[in-house]
């Protein structure tokens, strides 16, 4: 009878690892984004992708950014949330604190980025899971 | 263990009810992507063919739908992502030589299209398709069970039970792994394939905000005979944002139908994405007036929506004295698309019955000649605008192969309509216009 019960804890494990696996591809994974315009390139990291507040480090590859700010747009159902200004730690290197996303679903995050060059909108899409 | 199962056969099937990803501006191996066009005087439809790898290659060609006789259009093919940019030529035909161009990755990338000087930038997505990952769940668990389950046998036959309980534990592991993904599989989201945008998992909204649509002309009142262009804006209802999502509605991004008041001017043209939000054409109108612009489009995972707008054309009647005619000829342009011309009046079409009533199906048919091609996914288009410009329609040839073009309709209320049915031959669009005077039920 125990060596019964080795079979079938070995089946359900085996069992729970596959659903695992089937389900992995929904859990949130954090943003790494980047977008190439004709001035600049950014790349975008979202730690935790959630709704509520949320720190988006911004990493400007190309150009000389003086300024960014950050903005979103939830298309699908017409939301839009008002415009974070990011602060520069380093040259190139920005970040945003602020509540970006107020619900689940597929953002598309602007991307404001002034400087020398001029001003250019730049922007990628996430899904953001609740 | 039965309970467990259960609730995890409910986890797999809530799985399965994720959204498919969006179709709009995919290009995938075997799925082209055709985007209509009016550019440089000319009607063609970009094709840009999938790739089954990246790197690898993507092939790109220009559909003509009337003798085109001008430069190579150029073209530009950009990564949104890292900005990678690959450049070619392209000359448009009826059946056109694809020019090959190397993409490096999946996912955003942009077509620059110039002729003239003129310029489109056409979105879309590079997908590559991934293998479901099923088949090695499943080929992998029958494998370590093959394995193992010989391992049992072997440790078995020396007399070790334990053991040989512990390998066939691991093999009926390894045969319940396959034996869920065999069960699952079909009930399983596919993988999306690499480079697609990202879906929502839960979809409550049934279609976008409405956009609204700001028509200008560029200069703002055009004189007749001059070439101007027709701008069109989108801004998004909710938002206020340009609406930059269009999807490929019946081969275009936006079909924009300009009439005169009268009907005797008509076009139907494919704008250029000029910038998000913003599409434009090049006109020229022979006489001074009142001009109407329809423009239908569709948002991603939204219906169809159309718009309209009038504009006003100054000058002098330069069609009384046929001088368009002749700066056209000097010009060497091809004769704009959907331009009525005197062979196009020949056939007139049938109407049944022959005075349609309102509110009822009313069957055009109209006679065509051999050698009539698909233009903008369908052999014939039938467009219907009332007298006033009030009601505009956008009918489809829906009936069996033939030598004929075939539309049914219901013409909403009575009174005079001006139609135009349009369909492609070998080297050019047709344009038949005609006239629907339709009657109320109780005059019959």
């Amino acid at each position: 009878m125990k060596r019964w019960h080795a079979v079938a804890a070995a089946t359900l494990v085996a069992a729970a690892l596959t659903l695992y696996v089937v389900s992995r591809s929904t859990a949130a994974e954090p943003v790494d984004l980047t977008t190439t315009g004709t001035r600049y390139a950014a790349t975008v990291h979202i730690a935790d992708p959630a709704p509520g507040r949320v720190t988006v480090e911004i990493t400007v590859s190309r150009g000389d950014a003086a300024a960014v700010a950050v903005s979103a747009v939830m298309a699908e159902m017409g939301h839009s949330t008002p415009e974070i200004s990011a602060t520069k730690r380093a040259p190139g290197r920005f970040v945003a604190v602020g509540e970006l996303f107020p619900m689940g679903g597929v953002w598309e995050l602007s991307i404001r980025i002034d400087g020398p060059a001029g001003e250019e909108q730049l922007a990628v899409k996430t899904l953001i899971t609740n | 263990m039965t309970r467990v199962l259960c609730l995890a056969a409910a986890l797999v099937l809530a799985l399965a009810a994720l959204a498919a990803p969006a179709a709009a501006h995919n290009v995938t191996a075997g799925a082209d992507l055709r985007v209509a066009q009016t550019i440089a005087g000319a009607e063609v439809t970009v094709v840009i063919k999938g790739t089954t790898r990246v790197p690898g290659p993507l092939r790109i060609g220009v559909v003509a739908y009337q003798p085109v006789s001008g430069p190579l259009l150029s073209l530009e093919v950009r990564s949104v992502e890292d900005g990678h940019t690959v450049t070619g030529t392209a000359q448009a035909a009826a059946d056109p030589q694809y020019t090959q161009l190397q993409v490096e990755r999946t996912g955003p990338h942009e077509l620059k299209l110039s002729a003239g000087n003129e310029t489109a930038v056409i979105p879309f997505r590079v997908l590559v398709e991934r293998a479901p990952g099923g088949d090695f769940l499943i080929y992998g668990g029958l494998f370590v069970a093959a394995l193992l389950l010989a391992g049992g046998l072997l440790t078995g036959a020396t007399a070790r039970p334990g053991r040989a309980m512990a390998l066939a534990a691991g093999a009926a592991a390894g045969v319940t792994v396959a034996a869920m993904v065999i069960v699952f599989e079909p009930q399983m989201p596919a993988p999306a394939p690499a480079g697609a945008a990202p879906t929502p998992t839960t979809s409550n909204a049934a279609g976008r905000p409405y956009a609204q649509a700001r028509v200008e002309t560029v200069p703002a009142r055009p004189q007749a005979g001059e070439e101007f262009t027709l701008r069109v804006d989108l801004i998004d209802g909710s938002t206020g944002r340009p609406v930059d999502d269009l999807t490929a509605h019946h081969e275009a991004l936006a079909h924009v139908v300009v009439t005169s008041e009268d009907g005797r001017y008509f076009r139907h043209v494919h704008p250029l994405r000029t910038a998000p939000g913003r599409l434009e054409v090049r006109l020229s109108a022979d006489r001074p007036g009142r001009y109407l612009a329809h423009a239908e489009f569709e948002r991603e995972d939204s219906g169809g929506q159309l718009t309209a707008a009038d504009f006003l054309v100054g000058g002098t009647d330069k069609a009384a004295v046929g001088e368009t005619t002749k700066a056209s000829e000097k010009a060497g342009t091809a004769t704009p698309p959907g331009v009525p011309t005197r062979a196009d009046t020949t056939v007139t079409p049938r109407l049944q019955p022959a005075v349609p009533v309102a509110g009822r199906p009313t069957m055009i048919e109209l006679d065509t000649p051999a050698g009539v091609r698909t233009w903008l996914g369908m052999t014939g288009h039938l467009l219907i605008r009332s007298q006033d410009g009030e009601f505009f329609g956008h009918v489809h040839e829906m009936g069996s192969p033939g030598a004929r073009v075939r539309f049914t309709f219901s013409f909403p209320e009575p009174g005079r309509y001006l139609a135009w049915i349009q369909y492609a031959t070998a080297d050019r669009i047709v344009t038949v216009p005609f006239t629907v005077n339709v009657t109320t039920s109780e005059a019959q």
